[in-house]
């Protein structure tokens, strides 16, 4: 089953490329005019009530001191609890919550087998250490960890998928907004949870053969990667399968919000820089004011050739009756 | 039409939706008895004959029906090549990377919608919904902007059909939504539906040439060639502030003159010239407190340079930067050290904020909340809180809270003056909008005033209501709603005369400089005086 391995490293290089793909062109876009919408969470002593600088007195002689630590307290609560849901959408919370939550725990897992193998090339191997000692015990908690959060992980997703898709679909307030991609996503991302628990419940050493599975991944052992089919039981292949094939089909989907919202969030809503002479951004916004416009309404007054500065110092051209 | 879906848009029935008084969320008594209501006007059979009335009945716009087939498909050409260009980055750099992100990335979990004040108030009306017309767009933006396979755009986007009765309500639509933004707050992802309208105006206005006249020809390109969307010359608001000056100096007691073209003033106040015309009170209360003050101040005369209003943001960028551009140049002429805005929300956002990007060394700019606030706890003017003995709440203008973070310094002033001073719920920067936002408040055409007072600003008179619930109810006491805002005061002026509040309940409304006067121990008792409001 040597395709098998193949398929992985081609599933998470399609993922990474597209991904960075999509990164660099949001992160490239022309810069904005300044759209923040308070409270936005780095101004000092003033984001507890959505307050910014504009309410001090020649704001532009006072010092601005960002207040990261701030931004944090929103973004965490918000990505790991989804705070915002909660407040403002209980009953989606219900399941949207377990739904992303148990989605966490599996990343989790993903990250602690990664450091796991980096462990075993280092040559802290799982399997060597006498009992007792430090290393044994230490993979006994490591193995442990993995294999608590194979089952919460995969329980919650179950119940977060079926409370996420039953209120898709009985709440009209979403279901005449959800298309049939929405469905097709909850149900492919609950598959991924099911055969994780199926797999489990079958197979009391699934966190060794993931570890197996990791390992021979990371290092390309070519010859680990023949034997290791016979011991992955068929519905391991089928949870790896899912997952793969998610993992292809997420970057072309609206999905990719998980980076996304770092955007949303730095980049417009809490983008507050003032334009000063001789910046970064006075800079590129010079040059963008030298693009060429084709508006087509005449009180815009565009030729074809005329750039965005020239077109904003004339008056506007007179209009054709409409 | 019932149960009303996204695709329902281009459906050929006459008319989209219908509001129905008894559907809208409920007023407290007593204004809760429908019978007693104005209602809707309906539209003439010739108006609708010849105009777009199909989307729920109400006209803000005024869309002549294309004539013959050959128009309608000129009409629909140029409704997608506008929709392309609003993804490029020549003609749209100022807003292309947050709308792509508002389009891509929704989850269409529809947490955003109850935070609509017009939602809400509307009885949860499905094309009001927040998402309704972002969602429009949405579908039209994969169908004809995004390039990828068919089927899997429409998998994973739903599709939609683009005829004329699409486009048609689409503009409408596009001015049923205050732009207040109170929606993008509760967004998880971070989807801003306000921007999405502002887009859809900007493509309808830049592309199209359709925009409401109000804001257009009456409004930015009066602006620019007369000096103000008021059709006020220089001359003529030289006389009109003159005026002003006789009329306050001889109610207070204290000589005021307002100053012209001052060069090397301190401060460059630019009122919106609104205010001029319509509550004279507010330009004199401000020369008044500067004077008394000791500040070096000016105002312009030069074209433009007495009307702060910049409507080009509510529907067109490049009125925006018109505008914007000749304040600044207004500015730097007069060599100011600062331009104050003067009580007007949008303005304040138009020329604090907005167009920061567009200004290339800019002159330092603050609201009129700041200065004020630095004026009041200054020690430069004397006051007596008990003065303003009256019950008084804070309305606070989306765009100088939400989008500017100016939430504080008005209130510190409220809470030192007036000594009845409450809060609204919500408020500060969850406040609702006052209904006349994103120039709403100067749009009454047609049947569109009706709509506007009991549809969009629904919740903010509830909550006005609420905040004086523990006074007594009629008009014995008199209730002051401080509105430091030109725009905002002209929706409360259209609500309050709709409902008849003034008689009922006591409600009055007016600005944050006014009290201040009002308070101030040397001016003579009984500026604010309700029986003139
Ligand atoms: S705009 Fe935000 S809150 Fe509203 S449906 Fe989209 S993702 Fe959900
Ligand atoms: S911006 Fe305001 S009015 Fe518009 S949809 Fe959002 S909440 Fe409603």
């Amino acid at each position: 089953m040597f395709w098998l391995f193949i398929f992985t490293y081609l599933s998470v290089l399609i993922f990474l490329a597209v991904v960075i793909y999509k990164f660099i062109k949001i992160a490239t876009a022309p810069v904005h005019l300044r759209w923040e919408l308070y409270p936005v969470p780095h101004e000092k002593g003033k984001a507890s009530y959505g307050g910014s600088i504009l309410e001090e007195v020649d704001w532009w002689t006072k010092k601005r001191e960002k207040d990261h630590l701030g931004e944090l307290k929103v973004m965490v609560p918000e990505i790991l609890l989804l705070k915002g849901v909660w407040e403002h959408n209980k009953e989606l919370w219900l399941g949207s919550f377990p739904f992303h939550f148990a989605l966490y725990l599996f990343i989790g897992n993903i990250a602690l087998l990664v450091i796991g193998t980096l462990l075993e090339i280092t040559g802290i191997s799982p399997f060597v250490f006498k009992a007792n000692s430090f290393w044994n015990s230490f993979w006994i908690i490591f193995r442990t960890v993995i294999d608590v959060l194979i089952w919460v992980g995969s329980i919650l997703g179950i119940l977060g998928s079926f409370r996420l898709l039953f209120t898709r679909i009985v709440n009209r307030n979403l279901s005449l907004y959800s298309t049939p991609s929405h469905y097709f996503n909850i149900i492919f991302i609950g598959a991924i949870y099911a055969t994780a628990l199926i797999w489990r419940l079958n197979d009391s050493d699934m966190v060794r053969n993931l570890m197996v599975y990791y390992f021979v991944i990371i290092t390309f052992s070519k010859e680990i990667a023949v034997d290791l089919p016979l011991q992955i039981p068929a519905i391991g292949f089928v949870h790896i399968i899912i997952s793969l094939l998610f993992i292809i089909y997420l970057p072309f989907t609206h999905m990719t919000h998980f980076f996304a919202k770092y955007f949303t969030y730095h980049s417009v809503r809490w983008e507050d820089t003032p334009n000063a002479p001789g910046s970064k951004i006075a800079e590129r916004v010079g040059a963008q004011l030298n693009q060429t416009v084709t508006w087509a309404a005449p009180h815009i007054g565009a030729d074809g050739n005329k750039n965005w500065i020239a077109i904003a110092s004339a008056a506007p051209s007179k209009e054709a009756k409409r | 039409m019932k149960n009303i879906k996204i695709r329902d848009i281009s459906s050929p029935v006459e008319q989209l939706a219908e509001i129905k008084l008894e559907e809208l969320y409920p007023l407290p008594p007593p204004y809760d008895k429908i019978e007693e209501q104005p209602g809707f006007k309906n539209l003439s059979p010739e108006i609708r004959a010849k105009y777009e009335a199909s989307l729920d009945g109400v006209m803000a716009v005024g869309l002549k029906k294309p004539e013959s087939e050959e128009e309608e498909k000129k009409l629909i050409d140029a409704f997608i090549s506008g929709l392309n260009k609003l993804f490029t980055k020549e003609n749209n750099w100022t807003f292309l990377q947050p709308l792509t992100l508002s389009m891509e990335y929704c989850a269409r979990c529809q947490t955003c919608n109850m935070d609509c004040p017009i939602y809400v108030g509307s009885g949860m009306k499905e094309i009001y919904r927040p998402t309704y017309r972002s969602e429009v767009l949405r579908r039209l933006y994969f169908k004809y902007v995004k390039k990828g396979s068919k089927i899997y755009k429409s998998f994973q986007n739903g599709g939609i059909e683009l005829n004329w009765e699409l486009i048609a309500r689409l503009f409408e639509l596009s001015y049923r939504c205050t732009l207040c933004r109170r929606c993008a707050q509760s967004c998880p992802i971070g989807v801003d539906n306000g921007l999405i309208t502002h887009e859809l105006r900007k493509m309808f206005s830049m592309e199209m040439g359709l925009s409401p006249k109000e804001l257009h020809e009456k409004g930015t390109v009066q602006q620019l060639e007369v000096g103000s969307s008021t059709g006020m010359n220089a001359l003529v608001v030289k006389d009109n502030m003159e005026f002003i000056d006789e009329d306050i100096s001889e109610r207070t007691g204290i000589k005021v003159e307002s100053k012209w073209d001052v060069e090397g003033a301190e401060i460059l106040l630019i009122h919106n010239s609104g205010e001029i015309l319509t509550w004279p009170e507010n330009p004199g209360a401000f020369a008044l407190i500067l004077d008394a003050a000791g500040i070096k101040w000016t105002l312009s005369s030069d074209l433009v340079g007495y009307d702060g209003v910049n409507y080009g943001l509510f529907y067109d960028d490049v009125q925006l930067a018109r505008v914007a551009m000749k304040h600044l140049e207004i500015a730097k002429k007069l060599k100011v050290k600062k331009i104050v805005m003067g009580e007007c929300g949008h303005e304040s956002k138009a020329m604090g904020v907005i167009a920061d990007r567009i200004f290339e060394g800019a002159v330092p700019r603050e609201t009129a909340m700041t200065l004020m606030n630095d004026i009041v706890f200054s020690g430069k003017i004397k006051l007596n809180p008990e003065r303003n003995w009256f019950p008084v709440t804070l309305h606070d203008p989306c765009n100088l809270t939400r989008s500017m973070g100016v939430i504080e310094p008005q209130r510190k002033v409220l809470r030192y003056i007036a000594p009845k001073f409450r809060e609204m719920e919500p408020h500060g920067v969850r406040n609702y909008c006052c209904g006349g936002g994103s120039g709403f408040a100067v749009m009454s055409a047609y049947n569109f005033s009706d709509w506007r007072i009991q549809v969009a600003s629904r919740m903010k008179f509830e909550q006005v209501l609420n905040a004086f619930a523990d006074e007594s109810p009629g008009p014995e006491t008199p209730k002051y709603v401080c509105a430091p805002c030109s725009n905002c005061k002209g929706a409360f002026r259209d609500m309050f005369d709709f409902y008849g509040a003034k008689t009922k309940s006591g409600l009055y409304y007016a600005g944050l400089v006014e009290l201040i006067v009002n308070a101030m121990v040397d001016v003579n008792e009984g500026f604010i005086d309700f029986d003139m409001m």
